[in-house]
């Protein structure tokens, strides 16, 4: 009954995201067509309420455990807690396609709402290639990735979701962040197909292009921290990045849209670098649904990766069918889209984000080459061979110090030809603060020459960013005579924009810097102790008081009571835990942080035997850590204040602009 | 005067072909493409050992229950075929049936359990338990599981009577597929 | 397991790059030590920088020094009796690749097309620079091609302090500017910055 109903809304939206994607695509050919733009509307609403009331009718059918629906079988249970049932709709293969698919409805739905009324000539377009990825999703979940066929002979009861969704809430919540990274994408994607098939990209309509990258991008940024959080919390071996082909799957379309965040800047002030913008937002798409297949078709060796099925040709096929139809389109459409400004040679912002975008680019690169290539020589050389962390952290670490100081001295250039004088005024001053942290590192005990330039690089940019933050407060305080707080909210009131960009800035320095310092300059150290002992680390002293067990519900654990004392004072408890879950054979690992600004310590079992009293432990301290996460907030929430009141500024911008007609660009025409 | 003139407000450039975006689309495009399809539905966890048609790693080690070491050179002459395992492993439990029950039925081939990761006592028990009919030894360390390239257990070695490796078998181990590689180990390589 | 320094470890293995061009012969298993012995500090340190450039076979992702695995704990202990023994850095990968084959290592040797992982993003490099130059060269030499006049091009870049000289449309043309730009007052920042 479930499992019909919501077959036949998956069919449905299978139909109205087809006839939308053609309607659409006929639309925009035929310029002016009204009814078609309606039509197109209408079906992009259609597909997105049956994309929710899928997903709705997939959590009733969770939180019944109505195990006639295949899903619900391979993933429900009846003893788990109603909000595992709730998240088991991405806990798995198929409930995740169908939850990307609810991501994607809204996101379709959102921007078909959004741009109703604005850029008639290329929205036609936009929605049609929206719905058209979207027709791909829907046929996914209509044929391979079924999550709704029919049990005939339902069981009683279900094995329950992956553990590690019980395990930690961060698994919880990163798929959510990601796929609304992922599938954001697919906007931006839309806008940049929709300004080739016009043979146009105004100055206005890269803003909601830029927007939605925006967007997408936010949620990308926290998505991959929060992955690498989870890593940090439950994996047990204390780090939080291992280049796992996974991690990097949602990694390369993090590089390519941040160097298209960049070059959109350029679009949308000097009018130049179209068609490069929009194969950077076209290959971050595609990025993504190589993520996808990298995910879910088995063929990558990774940790984190869904077990093989027909998925995987599927979504290759989509991949391929994408790839080669954006080869085609930009060959044929990019050079319409024509520069209308020039850009500056020497020393100048314009060259600074030239730079940026060959790094990032040459990152991508890099890290997709590194990824590949055991399938490259696996089909080459018929041996199977590993490109590992020694690789990726080699080839990176040059590239991301390269990369923090061109975030630096990119801000400090003038958009124009800088002459010497300038030139002098804008990098000195922040040398000072460079060689400032850099001393301040080598008296903490820093070493590493990598690091050591990663910290002058980062006071040199933090100097130039701070300085940047607070130009518009100096101006205003000059010009208008105004209090130094007052002067603050009216700028960042004003130059939100700019303000926004600049804490990201500030969040990407310090997280940089956290990276550096965290991955060279922390302590370890491996211990087996018996009840009563104590191991010391950097410090700290800690003492094995027992092994206990503990029943919960849903699991049972052993974990063991130490006592933490930092330089002889009481620093609390800690109690890292083997937990065990029903219906699992191997115990997952749940290590103990006592987190610090400074410092984070952590400890995680190696093994415990609770009648003995023993306990194997593995004792780290992890620098600087938290200001990882901290700052990547930051970032996120500069992202946030960049985002929301631009996108009624431009409007309003737009309209005046067009009413004045002096800066008129796209209203004149 | 500033004038409303804007190079937007041309008409768009007809389209013309890129020929530079196609030659790079192309490269970067075509074999990403080839290399994903040649890989699909291959099992990147299935790793090959690199061990088959080389000479057996030699070990000495120490029975379960104590006694003399076990020695890979003292069974020089007749097909030996060696079963990483341990107690803890339930595909182990599997396949043990069909393990003892070919030793029993192919007297000429040699058959050893070498315990992967596992308690003494607890593997004295399990043997205790069911009936075995080979010998099993103890593995300190893993270094003779590390010698031979082991991931996990079960694995399986088919090593013929001159000390090669001739065959490697990941998981559990059924009746008929034990005959075949024993052939195999007793006709050399394949 | 330490955390050791990982951007140290990429730039002291440098070395290792030069690996021979064919999978060592089982022979070469058991030769002589070619390093000296270790102990000590340096013992730990260099069993954690060897631990890094190994495969944890039962982890899949994570190096042998990083896995908390007990396969990876055992593989550690190996690498470290090694290296205490005085083999070198090589010999030890060797001998793993000898069990595991080129899956045990996480940094790739130079065999083979190998060279193009290492090399790839280098002339990815060169490649893109080239390009950024010929486009700057084209943009710097001259007008440019475009049907776009000079004078218009002048007006029309956003970034021009210009003004109509009607006062309402400044004042608007002003608020657009702070709106948009987030220049305070319209007025772009570092006057006289654009050339």
């Amino acid at each position: 009954m479930i499992a019909t109903l919501g077959r036949t809304l998956i069919l449905l939206a299978l139909l109205a995201a087809s006839a939308g994607a053609l309607v659409g695509f006929a639309t925009g050919a035929r310029p002016g067509a009204v009814a078609g733009w309606r039509w197109t509307r209408r079906l992009a609403y259609a597909f997105a309420a049956l994309m929710v009331l899928a997903n709705l009718t997939m959590e009733y059918a969770l939180l019944t455990h109505d195990f006639s629906v295949s899903y619900v079988a391979h993933v429900g249970s009846r003893s788990v807690p109603t909000w595992v049932s709730i998240v088991s709709l991405w806990s798995s293969l198929e409930g995740s396609i169908l939850f990307w698919g609810l991501v994607m409805g809204i996101y379709v739905a959102v921007a078909t709402f959004r741009h109703r009324d604005d850029h008639p000539e290329y929205m036609p377009y936009a929605v049609g290639v929206w719905l058209a990825c979207g027709a791909f999703f829907s046929f996914l979940l209509a044929g391979p990735a079924q999550p709704f066929a029919a049990v005939a002979n339902p069981p009683v009861d279900g094995p329950g979701p992956n553990p590690l969704l019980q395990n930690h809430y961060l698994m919880v919540i990163h798929p959510p962040f990601l796929y609304s990274g992922y599938v954001g994408m697919t906007i931006p994607f839309g806008l940049a197909c929709a300004a080739l098939l016009v043979g146009r990209l105004g100055h206005d309509f890269i803003r909601p292009l830029r927007n939605f990258l925006l967007l997408s991008w936010i949620f990308l940024t926290v998505a991959i921290v929060l992955g690498g959080w989870w890593a940090y919390e439950v994996l047990g071996w204390g780090g939080y990045w291992a280049w796992d082909p996974v991690e990097n799957a949602s990694f390369l379309p993090w590089l390519t849209a941040t160097a298209a965040l960049h070059s959109a800047l350029l679009v949308e002030r000097k009018g130049v670098l179209k068609g490069w913008t929009t194969t950077l937002v076209i290959a971050t798409y595609l990025l993504t649904i190589l993520g996808t297949f990298m995910t879910r078709s088995g063929v990558f060796n990774s940790v984190h990766s869904f077990t093989q099925s027909a998925i995987g040709p599927t979504i290759l096929v989509f991949l391929a069918a994408a790839l080669i139809f954006s080869v085609v389109l930009l060959t044929l459409r990019v050079d319409t889209l024509s520069a209308e400004g020039r850009l500056e040679t020497g020393a100048s912002r314009d060259i600074a984000f030239l730079v940026q975008n060959l790094l990032f680019v040459l990152f991508t690169f890099t890290v997709l080459l590194g990824t590949v290539f055991p399938l490259v020589v696996e089909a080459v050389r018929g041996v199977q061979m590993s490109v590992g962390r020694p690789y990726f952290d080699r080839m990176s670490v040059p590239i991301g110090v390269a990369l923090l100081f061109l975030m630096g001295v990119g801000p400090a250039l003038p958009w124009g030809r800088a002459g010497r004088e300038q030139l002098r005024s804008a990098l000195l001053p922040p040398v000072v603060s460079a060689a400032l942290l850099t001393i301040l590192g080598v008296v903490l005990g820093v070493r590493n020459a990598w690091t050591l330039l990663a910290l002058a690089f980062g006071g040199f940019t933090a100097h130039v960013t701070v300085g940047e933050l607070l130009l518009p407060v100096r101006q205003r305080m000059r010009a208008h005579g105004e209090g130094a707080l007052e002067a603050f909210r009216q700028a960042q009131g004003r130059g939100r924009r700019r303000f926004g960009a600049y804490i990201v800035h500030a969040g990407a320095v310090v997280v940089i810097a956290a990276v550096a310092v965290s991955s060279t300059m922390g302590s370890s150290k491996e211990v087996q102790l018996a009840r009563g002992e104590t191991a010391t680390i950097g410090g700290y002293t800690l003492t094995f008081v027992n092994a206990e067990r503990i029943r919960e519900p849903h699991r049972e654990s052993v974990r063991a009571r130490m006592e933490i004392r930092k330089n002889g004072h009481e620093a609390g408890w800690l109690y890292p835990r083997m937990n065990q879950y029903e219906n699992q054979r191997e115990p997952i690992g749940s290590p103990a942080v006592r987190t610090g600004l400074a410092e984070d310590l952590y400890v995680s079992i190696h093994n415990i035997d609770v009648e003995a009293g023993s306990v194997g432990l593995l004792i780290l301290i992890n620098p600087m850590v938290c200001w990882i996460w901290i700052a990547t907030a930051v970032m996120a929430l500069g992202g946030l204040v960049t985002l929301i009141p631009s996108a009624r500024g431009a409007a309003a911008a737009a309209r005046v602009e067009a009413s004045t007609a002096p800066l008129s660009i796209e209203g004149s025409s | 005067m500033p004038t409303a003139a804007s190079s937007e407000a041309a008409p768009p450039r007809s389209s013309r072909i890129n020929k530079r975006v196609l030659v790079a689309g192309a490269a970067i495009v075509l074999p990403l493409i080839a290399v994903l399809v040649a890989n699909l539905g291959r099992d990147p966890h299935m790793v090959r050992s690199p061990l088959v048609g080389r000479p057996a790693p030699p070990f000495s080690l120490q029975p379960v229950g104590g006694g003399a070491p076990v020695r890979l050179e003292s069974f020089r002459g007749k097909p030996l075929v060696i079963n990483f395992w341990a107690t803890w492993c339930v595909p182990c439990f599997e396949e043990h049936p069909a393990l003892t029950a070919a030793a029993r039925g192919l007297p000429d081939v040699q058959f050893l359990g070498v315990v992967y990761e596992d308690e003494e006592a607890r593997t004295q028990a399990f043997l205790k338990e069911r009936s075995s009919a080979y010998p099993s030894v103890m593995d300190p360390d893993g270094r003779t599981a590390i010698a031979y390239g082991v991931f996990g257990v079960p694995e399986t070695f088919f090593i013929d009577a001159e000390g090669r490796i001739v065959e490697k078998f990941v998981g559990p181990l059924q009746r008929s597929t034990i005959a075949e590689l024993v052939a195999r180990a007793r006709g050399g390589r394949p | 397991m330490t955390r050791v320094a990982l951007l140290s470890i990429a730039l002291l293995s440098l070395p290792a790059m030069s690996a021979p061009a064919e999978p060592p012969p089982s022979a070469s298993r058991a030769g002589a030590p070619r390093g000296a012995p270790l102990s000590g500090p340096e013992l730990d340190a260099r069993t954690d920088e060897v631990g890094a450039l190994l495969r944890c076979p039962v982890c899949q992702g994570l190096s042998v020094s990083d896995s908390p695995s007990s396969m990876a704990r055992n593989m550690k202990a190996e690498v470290r009796d090694k290296l205490a023994a005085g083999y070198d850095q090589e010999q030890i990968l060797a001998d793993f690749e000898h069990s595991y084959g080129e899956f045990v290592r996480l940094k790739p040797t130079l065999r083979g097309v190998n060279w193009l992982v290492w090399f790839g993003p280098l002339l990815a490099l060169i490649a893109g620079a080239a390009l950024i130059a010929s486009k700057l060269k084209r943009s710097g030499s001259g007008p440019d091609a475009l049907p776009a006049p000079r004078s218009a091009a002048a007006v029309d870049v956003p970034d021009r302090g210009t003004l109509p000289d009607d006062p309402r449309l400044a004042e608007a043309m002003r608020r657009v500017r702070e709106l948009a730009y987030g220049w305070p007052g319209g007025v772009p920042p570092k006057a006289g910055a654009s050339a």
